[in-house]
């Protein structure tokens, strides 16, 4: 047996939270490991601690049955460890090899040797079957190549434990299908892969043993083939979850938010939205699919007139209102719920109540003032309407869980009795009963008849929510599909680029193609 | 392992907490000073009652202090909207001398003789309120304008605004509005304009009635109107303003109107409560003690007025007891700069607990501790 990694009762507290009570994990040499739980469940905390970055109260990591100390990231990668973050770690301006070599002494004295470098790292790629150009600029490169450089810069360090921090959240379904392949194949080479994760389907593909964590313990470790969704689903949540949306048959009404030949600019100047076009009718939610980064984001703003819009119109009931300010697009009857709900949705100083008003703060007024007594009114009733749970409405909002704080912001943008609602990533980042809420409270607004666009980068919230399905690749849309009919593979292939019906058989040329131009 | 510094679990901010933090600090201050004291072979008990009987126990001496004090919590109230709606004004000094040269400049106008001539005093004091106000409104304002719609740093162009606004005075000092004489400064302004004295046998002037009209209309302004409400969302946090259909460059600018605005009421409170003339050199660096006062109040507009009070008895404090104990009156800038050090630097008891027990032997475990067991 050699390179088993032990962790032992590790206990970890941080002000007012056990994140870590006593958790054992044990992780073989050439397996393929995840780690379930939800937002808060340890397991970030765990991952840490492995890594050198933060310190245990208590406890002990063993490799190879040895006692070792990781005081920083440094000891960590001494000792063979690496980890892929979620949000990558490279100098946008380096190549692929300056990246891989940061930190490093890599050279003769004071002079660094790159070429060597490249050497070793194209060695390195071919050897593991991850297609790269060492003088590429990283910025430049695709998010999926990017995860391979994080891949790359551990094992040119010989990492021999790799951990990956939910590692397929940016990709699209055939760049996490050769991520896949190349984790596969670090697992035959006897490298370790810890995979964190909350996607199951995922886990039920790829790992070999999965170590379930809740409210900082471990549950339950389990081998792959002895159990399945279900059981990890009420492992991880503690009960049963039904992750399916009951969406009742429904007939969609009038256009209500409509977009024509969109053209929109990002700060760069880069064109991201370019010539788009779509409706969204009462009572129907429109889905746009795609990777991060295909103008998604651009699109919601400009529909909101917070992003500059170049050219195109956007019609809200009938009426143009693409050049109208934000306040007005408001009044109008456009809602929003931004991406970012702690940098734009919410003002996380200010207290539930105030921020229950935000956007709303001149129509709860008494003369010149204020209305501070209905507006707490109204704060409590979101409250109460929406599940939140507060301290209080005077409790600051930063301090809200983020399932909470989204279903504030939600609630208060459905409540403002907006015709159009445009909701961007309403559940990145929450655990399943923070998702099964939010879910819920966009049917219902489906089903009073708002017109909804919702943007998401998870499919299986689409397939859920959505009556259609709109493929959005680098600012166009590709394809419009009924969410009841539609199969992953035809939208995966969308949103990778690739149109058109009878995809599949184009489906070799292309992968040929896509190769060649990540490398 | 025990640890002097707990973090707390949730920071005490209630108001007695702050207060407590406050009042610490300020006596930690006060002790620090006190080895100063000994080290001129005075008695610290001596210097601080000759420091704070002047100003606070005798009647001319607390009406020296109300003087002090009304420019300095205008200043602070101008600082208190503009920092909050996310506008870092520095330019105070400057605010305040436009808006002294502007009263300045009304008040000759109704010299006997001059363009306008005599007016009462109650037709006088709103037009030379709403002269200082715009004129130094407009005078930050337009910085407000550039960081705004040009996206100027504010820190640097207010700072250096400063010095453009002390020479348009020196100009206008030795310019057009000097009076015949060998300085530079104007005639005496028309007793008619001064503003009047309240309190029988003292300097202490109306001025401070209007400093705290405005620390009431500051406070119904952040606390209780919508526009408040979205100039404290605009200085959290831009990007969520827009989102909420707040026009954030307006706001910036308004911001900057009544930051500079206020600062303009502090030199015509000045001007016409204390000065009665225009020269060079009457702002004294109080647009910068005046931001001093604002953080001291925690930017808090209800906390001002007594702030600037306690700021403004301890500078006259600072002379009587410079001819009392005849220790030098820079000692109390010493133990205003380590008040104001020492008050945000116990605001980390806030966040922190201490744990005495660290001293003693044998402490009892921490719940860390407990919790691993």
């Amino acid at each position: 047996m050699k390179h088993t990694l032990e962790m032992r009762n590790i206990v970890k507290r941080f002000p007012g939270v056990l994140a870590n009570n006593n958790v054992n994990l044990t992780i073989q040499a050439g397996e393929i490991h995840a780690l379930l739980g939800e937002n808060g469940a340890g397991k970030s905390t765990l991952m840490q601690i492995l890594y050198g970055f933060h310190s245990m109260d208590s406890g002990e990591i063993l490799i190879d049955g040895e006692t070792v100390r990781l005081g920083s990231p440094k000891d960590a990668i001494a000792l063979g460890i690496g980890m892929v973050h979620q949000e990558f770690m490279l100098v946008r301006r380096f190549s692929v090899v300056e990246n891989t070599v940061l930190g490093l002494r890599e050279g003769n004295g004071p002079l660094l040797d790159l070429r060597r470098a490249s050497e070793k790292l194209k060695d390195l790629s071919n050897r593991h079957g991850l297609a790269l150009d060492p003088a590429a600029e990283v910025g430049l490169l695709p998010i999926g190549v990017q995860q391979r450089v994080e891949i790359l810069k551990l094992l040119y360090r010989d990492a021999r434990l790799l951990i990956l921090d939910e590692p397929t959240a940016v990709l699209t379904p055939r760049e996490k299908d050769q991520l896949f392949g190349v984790l596969r194949k670090l697992r035959e080479d006897g490298r370790s892969v810890v995979l964190v994760t909350h996607k199951l389907a995922e886990i039920m593909e790829i790992a070999d043993r999965v170590t379930v964590m809740r409210d900082g313990q471990v549950v339950a470790t389990r081998e792959i083939g002895s159990t399945n969704g279900q059981e990890l689903t009420r492992l991880m949540v503690g009960r049963e979850v039904n992750l399916r949306a009951d969406k009742s048959a429904q007939k969609p009404g009038a256009a209500i938010l409509q977009v024509e030949e969109l053209r929109v600019r990002d700060e760069t100047g880069h064109e991201k939205v370019r010539g788009l076009n779509l409706e969204v009718h009462a009572g129907e939610i429109l889905g746009i699919a795609g990777v991060d980064g295909n103008g998604q984001s651009e699109l919601a703003e400009a529909v909101m007139h917070l992003r500059e819009i170049k050219s195109g119109r956007v019609i809200l009931k009938g009426a143009d209102v693409t050049r109208l300010s934000v306040a007005l697009h408001r009044t109008l009857g456009i809602s929003y719920v931004p991406a970012d709900r702690r940098h734009v949705g919410s003002v996380t100083e200010m207290s539930v109540a105030d921020n229950a008003i935000l956007g709303l703060q001149r129509k709860y007024r008494r003369g010149i003032f204020r209305g501070i007594r209905e507006a707490r009114e109204s704060a409590r009733g979101l409250v109460a309407r929406f599940g939140i749970r507060t301290g209080g409405i005077d409790f600051a909002a930063g301090k809200l869980s983020g399932g909470n704080l989204q279903k504030l912001i939600l609630g208060r943008e459905i409540m403002r009795g907006s015709a159009a609602l445009v909701v961007e990533h309403p559940t990145r980042g929450l655990d399943v009963g923070a998702v099964e809420a939010v879910w819920g409270e966009l049917l219902r607004a489906r089903q009073e008849g708002k017109a909804i666009l919702l943007i998401s980068a998870e499919l299986e919230e689409l397939l859920n929510l959505a009556d259609r399905i709109a493929v959005m690749f680098e600012g166009r849309i590709m394809g419009v599909v009924d969410a009841a009919g539609a199969s992953v593979e035809e939208i995966g292939l969308m949103m990778a680029g690739i149109t058109a019906p009878g995809a599949a058989a184009a489906g070799l040329g292309n992968k040929e193609a896509h190769r060649g131009e990540t490398l | 392992m025990a640890k002097l510094f707990e973090r707390r679990l949730t920071p005490s901010d209630s108001p007695i907490a702050i207060f407590a933090t406050t009042a610490a600090a300020f006596l930690t201050a006060m002790l620090v000073t006190a080895f100063l004291f000994l080290s001129y072979g005075a008695s610290p008990f001596q210097a601080y009652f000759a420091l704070f009987h002047e100003p606070f126990g005798t009647l001319r001496g607390f009406g020296y202090s109300l003087v002090r004090t009304s420019p300095l919590a205008l200043i602070a109230l101008g600082t208190i909207v503009s920092w909050r709606s996310g506008f870092s004004y520095l330019g105070f000094e400057g605010c305040f001398v436009i808006g002294a040269s502007a009263t300045a400049w009304l008040a000759l106008l109704t010299a006997p003789g001059a363009r306008i001539g005599p007016i009462p005093f109650f037709l006088f004091l709103p037009l030379a309120i709403f002269v200082g106000f715009v004129a130094a409104g407009l005078w930050a304002g337009l910085v407000g304008f550039v960081r705004a719609r040009l996206g100027g740093n504010e820190v640097l162009i207010s700072l250096m605004s400063n010095y453009v606004a002390i020479f348009i005075l020196q100009y206008l000092v030795s310019g057009p509005m000097r009076a015949p004489g060998s300085l530079p400064e104007t005639r005496i302004l028309p007793r008619a304009t001064w503003l009047p004295f309240i309190l029988p046998g003292t300097r202490a002037h109306a001025g401070i009635l209007i400093a705290i009209a405005a620390a009431a209309l500051v406070w119904m302004l952040l606390e209780k109107m919508p526009l408040g409400y979205e100039l404290i969302v605009t200085g959290f946090n831009a990007a969520a303003a827009r989102y909420a259909g707040i026009d954030v460059g307006r706001r910036i600018m308004l911001a900057a109107f009544f930051a500079g605005g206020l600062g303009g009421l502090a030199g015509m409170v000045e001007e016409l409560g204390s000065q009665h003339r225009l020269m060079d050199g009457i702002n004294g660096g109080v647009g910068f003690v005046g931001i001093v006062v604002a953080l001291l109040a925690r930017l808090n507009p209800v906390a001002v007025i007594p702030t600037a009070l306690l700021y403004g008895g301890m500078s006259v404090g600072a002379d009587a007891m410079q001819r009392r104990a005849s220790i030098p009156s820079s000692i109390t800038f010493i133990l205003q700069s380590l008040a104001v050090l020492l008050v945000l630097a116990f605001d980390a008891l806030r966040y922190y607990k201490i744990n005495f027990s660290v001293f003693s032997r044998g402490a009892p475990p921490t719940a860390t501790e407990e919790a691993s067991k």
